[in-house]
């Protein structure tokens, strides 16, 4: 097993992601402290760690919608602080929660995000996308009355829907079908293959294990371990991670 | 606490278990508040203990010999205005689905919280509502005023006793509608019974006969128990004030029964809009009319924000028109208006996202563009439903002077642009994770919503009688004018404030990550 936080063999013009000393507070309360993380174009990274890690405010750093309090984010070759709306175009965000407006149909999201993004003739891409989430026959209705795990598919729709350069992805498989979880896979390798960065945040770590080929361990705020992904697999896999968790 | 139907407890006991419940309800509200927020809601409470006692002992003392022509003129409307007073406690209850929740929905399932339980809550939160307030203290205040200053303290006790009784009564008609509304066809069902009830008050309006029915209105006991309350005697005050008080609390038991029918039915129309189908539109021409579009049908698609608009727009124009409200008076309702629509959502504006907040957020689009649409929004909100308002009250108010149609534009314009500042600063400044797909649910927990409708109703109703005064002004279109321009100056200004601090990125982080909880 190898154990590191830096990968030597990156260099910083390949990196989708480059992450140096991210400190992020809310008031009194520290919720990254130090995450150094590089993620390189068609590359997939999974963010691990237990509930209060700072997995989900890295990834709001990265998407532009929490600002880092200290230290250099670069996504996409910009800085988040310096230049958040190029950021917000390069990339695909699914957030850990909810994600979706309540009284707005699936359609209508898309609607915006083409518009905001100048997408044309984004329809085909909206309805196969909708289609390959099972969403089709729900696309105009409001998504308050979707279920938990209809929500998450949308989510994961509404992130890869421009077909980003970094796609976000925050507990994607949370409360998610089969059928979902095979097309958010298919989403993340289809990523990968034309040579966008996918950063995947959860608490399934075999699936984790699937969709990326990197992993990085936070604990308490920090990252303690950067590793490939194969070596969380299995019962070997079980005990590595559990050693890294406590 | 048993939940068995056939429980052992005794009958006493079980009978306190709701308001032991809600006691404990109250306990976990008060254990969120941090000393700041505790402090700051004993001020609130203080305020509007303060503004009670006022409102019970200024006009009691106000009056004097040169009143004698006002003193009679309110004898003959206080009965009609105490019944107006129930009106509205039913019609407010009614529109937010039975009254307002204790603890949000989603935080509730959590508990075995009875609907009774639920319906003293309600009742208990009746009075943090603007118009509520504003109402019982014109009830006490009218009163006192006639009855002048010798025994107060008797004068007021048979109002505040029909104060209780119309809050009681107004939450029974409001959980029977509620339950009617969720059973087969109730939609249509509640929308004949208001036609009806519309069509019988217009009926007696065209026929000349409102003054004969409020003769006969039952407050009339009410309020001579009231005045009698200087030499109080059995059957003129005591046994009337006894009466009333009895039956208001007979009103809070028999609240509970529709309250437990209202529960065990789903709520149909909220579950037919989240499974109905929108056709789409045609793609937006710009950003911030995609913006716009996506703001608006946050507002007009929610049930519970359509009713409540509607019922606020309509009730005191309807009011108004049927009390053949003057030009000078119609100033006042725009800001009652208004506000009560920015209570609705405006206050914590941003929660129509709710947890769609992040990911709008992490779209490419200006952030003073999405404060703009959102102030675009509930600035259309706001004058649409004073407009309805204003229009239905002036159809009866006769031609007005060219300073009055004036004051009344003016006041629409300015109380938009006031109760807009209030909304977007505390929109910006005190975010609240909530729920809004219940129609009982507040854009703010209860307590806070007692100092945004305070803070509202007091600084719109200052605007409004100044505009009222200056209606009597000869010749003095330029000073309203002026006084608008000014007034409306303070509101740009201060809504530009809030932009700012919306433009930090930190800031605006921390109001997404709070609404989406």
């Amino acid at each position: 097993m190898s154990v590191s936080l830096s990968d030597p063999t990156h260099t910083r013009t390949a990196e989708a992601v480059d992450v140096r000393g991210l400190h992020v507070r809310f008031g009194s309360v520290h919720a990254v402290q130090g995450v150094d993380l590089t993620a390189r174009a068609g590359d997939g990274t999974a963010l691990l760690g237990r509930n209060g890690a700072g997995k989900s405010t890295t990834m709001r750093v990265l998407a532009g919608v929490v600002p880092p309090s200290e230290g250099v984010v670069s996504v996409a070759g910009h800085d988040v602080a310096l230049d958040p709306m190029a950021v917000k175009r390069a990339v695909g965000y699914c957030p850990d929660v909810g994600g979706l407006v309540p009284r707005a149909t699936p359609w209508e999201h898309l609607q915006l995000s083409a518009r905001l993004r100048r997408m044309d003739d984004w329809e085909s891409r909206a309805r196969d996308l909708l289609e390959r989430f099972d969403l089709g026959e729900v696309m105009h209705r409001v998504t308050s009355g979707f279920s938990h795990g209809m929500g998450r598919r949308l989510s994961v729709v509404l992130a890869a829907f421009h077909e980003p350069e970094v796609l976000l992805l925050d507990e994607p498989f949370d409360g998610v079908d089969p059928t979902g979880v095979t097309a958010t896979m298919d989403v993340i390798g289809e990523t990968r293959a034309r040579g966008g960065a996918v950063l995947v945040s959860t608490h399934l770590r075999e699936l984790a294990v699937e969709a990326c080929s990197t992993a990085l361990v936070l604990r308490g705020g920090s990252a303690v371990a950067r590793l490939d992904s194969a070596e969380l697999a299995g019962e070997e896999g079980t005990r590595v991670y559990r050693g890294l968790l406590d | 606490m048993s939940t068995a139907v056939f429980s052992t407890e005794p009958l006493a006991s079980r009978l306190l278990a709701p308001v032991r419940d809600l006691q404990a309800l109250l306990a976990f509200r008060a254990s969120g508040l941090d000393r700041r927020r505790r402090h700051r809601l004993q001020l609130a409470l203080g305020i509007v203990v303060g503004l009670t006692l006022s409102a019970i002992v200024v006009p009691a003392y106000v009056r004097g010999s040169a009143h004698e022509a006002g003193v009679g003129k309110i004898l003959g409307i206080l009965p009609s205005i105490y019944l107006g007073f129930l009106v509205l406690a039913a019609v407010s209850a009614a529109a937010s689905g039975g009254g307002r929740e204790l603890v949000p929905r989603d935080q509730a399932v959590a508990w075995p919280i009875s609907p009774t339980t639920d319906h003293l809550g309600s009742l208990l939160l009746a009075p943090l509502n603007v118009a509520w307030l504003l109402q019982a203290w014109t009830l006490l205040g009218m009163t006192s005023y006639s009855a002048g200053p010798k025994g107060l303290l008797l004068t007021v006790l048979p109002v505040l006793a029909y104060i209780g009784l119309a809050t009681a009564l107004g939450q029974v008609v409001a959980w029977t509608l509620e339950w009617v509304r969720r059973g087969p066809s109730g939609t249509w069902i509640v929308r004949g019974i208001v036609l009806a009830v519309a069509a019988l008050v217009a009926g007696v309006l065209v026929t000349g006969h409102l003054t004969e029915v409020l003769d006969h209105s039952p407050t009339l006991r009410v309020y001579l128990a009231a005045l009698n309350g200087q030499s109080p005697g059995l059957h003129t005050y005591v046994v009337p004030t006894l009466t009333t008080a009895l039956l208001a609390a007979a009103a809070v038991v028999v609240g509970a029964l529709p309250a437990g029918w209202a529960a065990r039915r789903a709520p149909r129309e909220e579950h037919r809009l989240e499974t109905g189908l929108f056709r789409p539109r045609p793609n937006p021409a710009s950003d911030l009319w995609a913006l716009v579009r996506i703001d608006r049908a946050g507002v007009w698609r929610s049930v519970p924000l359509r009713r409540g608009l509607l019922v606020l727009a309509v009730m005191p124009g309807a009011i108004a028109l049927a009390g053949h409200l003057q030009w000078t008076r119609l100033t006042i309702l725009p800001g009652l208006v208004a506000s009560g629509a920015a209570l609705l959502f405006g206050v914590n504006t941003w929660c129509l996202d709710g947890r769609g907040g992040l990911w709008r957020q992490s779209l490419p689009v200006a952030p003073g563009q999405m404060f703009t649409a959102r102030v675009w929004v509930l600035a259309e909100v706001l004058l649409a439903t004073a407009l309805l308002t204003v229009t239905l009250g002036a159809t009866r108010a006769g031609r007005p002077t060219p300073e009055q149609l004036l004051s009344v534009v003016a006041v629409l314009v300015v109380v938009t642009g006031q109760v807009l500042s209030a909304s977007m600063r505390w929109s910006v400044d005190h975010p609240y994770a909530v729920d809004m797909r219940s129609a009982r649910a507040t854009p703010a927990p209860p307590v806070v919503m007692v100092g945004y409708s305070t803070r509202l109703a007091l600084s719109t109703t200052v605007v409004g009688l100044v505009f009222s005064g200056l209606a009597e002004v000869a010749d003095g279109t330029t000073l309203i004018l002026q006084v608008a321009a000014f007034l409306l100056l303070i509101s740009v200004f201060r809504i530009y404030r809030a932009r700012s601090r919306w433009l930090d990125p930190a800031v605006r982080a921390k109001i997404v990550v709070t609404i989406a909880g």
